[in-house]
């Protein structure tokens, strides 16, 4: 009797490792998974390596400096990396005489830590709240999912900005704001697992056999509700990257001086006429960073979906 | 059907009354005094004490809401405190500005996105779907507000002399004044102030260009909307085109698909009459829920393209403290959201009967 359950579990983990194993494979084998590993990969680096690639120090003016021009872009652009002379700054400089290239280096360190500590958050305070409406029932599930209704009928971008203007603008009040924009997507994500898994035999059993809601919820209801929860978290961090920097482009989130891209294109746009490039560069950075995440989590949905199975 | 929509109507209620307790608290939650924030230099005590008074503050915040909910039933919105008229009048002067970017740039995403997405299911792995599946996630990663930046520059800048050159600000050639439909067609005499409802699709450009027959006023409409509505409409369109793609591809492997061809059906009734029907399920779903993605866009577009749309104007209000705004022009737009997203749920109730009867 006592061996029973032991056994069930050890060949539920011995089918839940194939499951990973599996999907590891058909992630190795997907070229956008790979993609999406890559670019993420190049940004970590270079997020953690920052000093080392970048060429000055992201916040200091170079005017006055020995050796510099000081040109600054109200003049014709001059990017070395399209032909002009000016071998020490790679992006130009910007409209305070900062080298570009190494804010735009630095801005990866605060876009990708903005992304996942974002999604991380919402995650585990969504998850926990889906969960618990889900396992308890009743009054408390229907108290919970209803303010997640109300949350989401807010557009998202609008309720962030409405949480940052009370929290005051800042980037940690912008990563708080856009936090609880997502909550709701994951509250309802787990809170469907939940429901689906309370009912099945295994759980019941486990139930009759005493086991306190805590273990029922960590070790049976948790690893199969993770599954949605990490592929809607990877592309969530995309999102999310996108809204922070929405946000310091309105002036709510990262402050000057500080290198963040929504930041340095918010600076820079009434001069795109004359020099488009300050715009262009930071644009870029966010575009590949978000698609980075896409491609994972295009290719983590593929590769995680028992459906799809390409045997 | 009936019964179906009456009991999703009866679902959106507590949300929008949710939508209201959440809205005024939040209005109430922004720091700092609003007499001080709407009369600068000149709120001395008094002034401020009348102010409160004359904007109903003084009241306890749970009686404030009960009022507000009652004048909002009644169509009222209460006063703007820096513009100094009312709210309704304002968000009926701009909500045209948003309606009318938002309504192109969903046209722009479902016009191109369906037809890409469904042609890429069909040549699946063929050029034409690599193609358009690169482009997508690329569409879905670029910010609203750069893609904004870049099209001016390159439509206003790049391309100033050539005949595709696009104005990168407004909404009509400055001085333009177009004539309200309702003038030209003797429903309101001179002086006499028009209908709310009249003023609202008047200030449509584009619809009161085809009402009043203004083919110039329609073209210069039209030039100022591309950019904005192409900003706005990309990452739609990116989501749009992939979910029709993976929509369509799932049901052409459907055995009522091979079951119509065996049964000698020509390929345009297979795909047109029982594939996409099909497939356009999940489609409608995706395309209700951009509505949202749609709206963040115009906040930031309406910014880069100087348009004075509800977006806009919200965001400066909120700078500005001025809370009757805020509260109303937020619940209106998450209202409409809501609407949106009902009469979305009826037509997946109208195309797939089996939902009505869960």
């Amino acid at each position: 009797m006592n061996a029973k359950p032991a056994e069930l579990e050890q060949a539920s983990h011995v089918r839940s490792a194939n499951l990973w194993l599996e999907a590891l494979y058909n992630l190795r084998h997907s070229p956008s998974a790979l993609l999406g590993m890559v670019i993420i990969g190049a940004l970590v680096i270079i997020a953690i390596a920052a000093p080392v690639f970048a060429t000055h120090d992201p916040i200091k003016t170079m005017i006055g400096v020995p050796g510099e021009t000081g040109r600054l872009p109200s003049k014709p652009p001059c990017i070395p990396l399209l032909g002009c002379e000016e071998p020490q700054h790679i992006l130009g400089l910007d409209l305070n005489a900062r080298d570009l290239y190494s804010r735009v280096i630095y801005g990866t360190r605060t876009s990708l830590s903005v992304g996942v500590i974002t999604i991380s958050l919402s995650i585990v305070v969504g998850t926990a709240l889906g969960i618990t409406a889900g396992y308890v029932g009743g009054r408390v599930d229907n108290v919970i999912m209803r303010l997640m209704d109300v949350v989401m009928a807010f557009p998202a971008l609008l309720l962030a900005i409405s949480i940052v203007t009370i929290l005051g603008p800042g980037l940690t009040n912008a990563l708080l704001g856009i936090t609880i924009t997502f909550i709701p997507q994951y509250a309802r994500l787990s809170r469907a697992s939940v429901l689906s898994i309370k009912e099945q035999e295994f759980v019941v059993a486990e139930q009759a056999l005493g086991a306190s809601p805590w273990r029922i919820v960590l070790a049976h209801i948790l690893p199969n509700a993770i599954t949605p929860i990490i592929v809607q978290g990877t592309l969530g961090v995309g999102t999310a990257i996108l809204d922070a920097a929405a946000l310091s482009f309105l002036g709510l989130g990262a402050q000057p001086p500080t290198p963040e891209w929504g930041q340095i294109l918010s600076e820079s746009r009434n001069y795109l006429f004359t020099s488009p490039h300050l715009v262009f560069f930071p644009g870029i950075a966010i575009m590949i960073t978000v698609l980075g995440f896409n491609l994972l989590g295009d290719g983590m949905r593929d590769a995680l979906d028992p459906r799809l199975n390409r045997n | 059907m009936l019964t179906y929509v009456l009991r999703r109507l009866t679902f959106s209620i507590p949300v929008v009354v949710g939508i209201m307790i959440v809205t005024f608290t939040l209005a109430r939650a922004i720091p700092g005094d609003p007499c001080l924030a709407v009369l600068g230099e000149r709120a001395t005590p008094e002034i401020c004490e009348s102010f409160f008074r004359r904007n109903g503050l003084d009241q306890p915040a749970p009686v404030q809401l009960l009022i507000y909910m009652r004048n909002f039933a009644q169509g009222d919105l209460g006063d703007s405190m820096r513009f100094h008229r009312p709210v309704m009048q304002l968000l009926v002067e701009r909500l045209p500005t948003t309606v009318e970017l938002g309504c192109f740039a969903l046209l722009f995403a479902i016009s191109v996105g369906v037809p890409i997405g469904v042609l890429s299911a069909y040549r699946h792995k063929s050029a034409l779907d690599v193609g358009t599946m690169i482009g997508a996630n690329i569409g879905v990663s670029m910010p609203v507000f750069w893609l904004g930046l870049m099209l001016a520059y390159l439509f206003a800048v790049l391309l100033k002399d050539s005949p595709l050159a696009l104005p990168p600000s407004g909404r009509l050639t400055p001085g333009a004044n177009p004539q309200p439909f309702f003038e030209l067609w003797g429903w309101v005499v001179e002086g006499q102030e028009p209908a709310g409802i009249l003023v609202f699709f008047s200030r449509i450009n584009t619809l009161n260009a085809l009402l009043t027959l203004n083919s110039e006023l329609l073209v210069d409409a039209l030039r100022h909307l591309i950019l904005p509505a192409v900003a706005v409409g990309t990452i739609p369109l990116a989501i749009i085109a992939r979910m029709s793609r993976s929509s369509v591809l799932e049901v052409l492997s459907q055995d009522y698909v091979r079951t119509a061809r065996a049964k000698g059906l020509r390929e345009r009734n297979v795909v047109g009459k029982h594939a996409l029907r099909n497939a356009m399920l999940p489609v409608i779903t995706v395309i209700g829920l951009n509505f949202g993605l749609v709206i963040s866009g115009a906040v930031l577009t309406e910014t880069i393209f100087s348009l004075t749309g509800v977006g806009r104007t919200l965001v400066d209000s909120i700078t500005s403290r001025d809370y009757t705004l805020v509260q109303g022009f937020t619940v209106v737009i998450a209202a409409g959201f809501v609407l949106i997203n009902m009469v979305v749920d009826i037509m997946y109730g109208y195309l797939d009967p089996r939902i009505r009867f869960n």
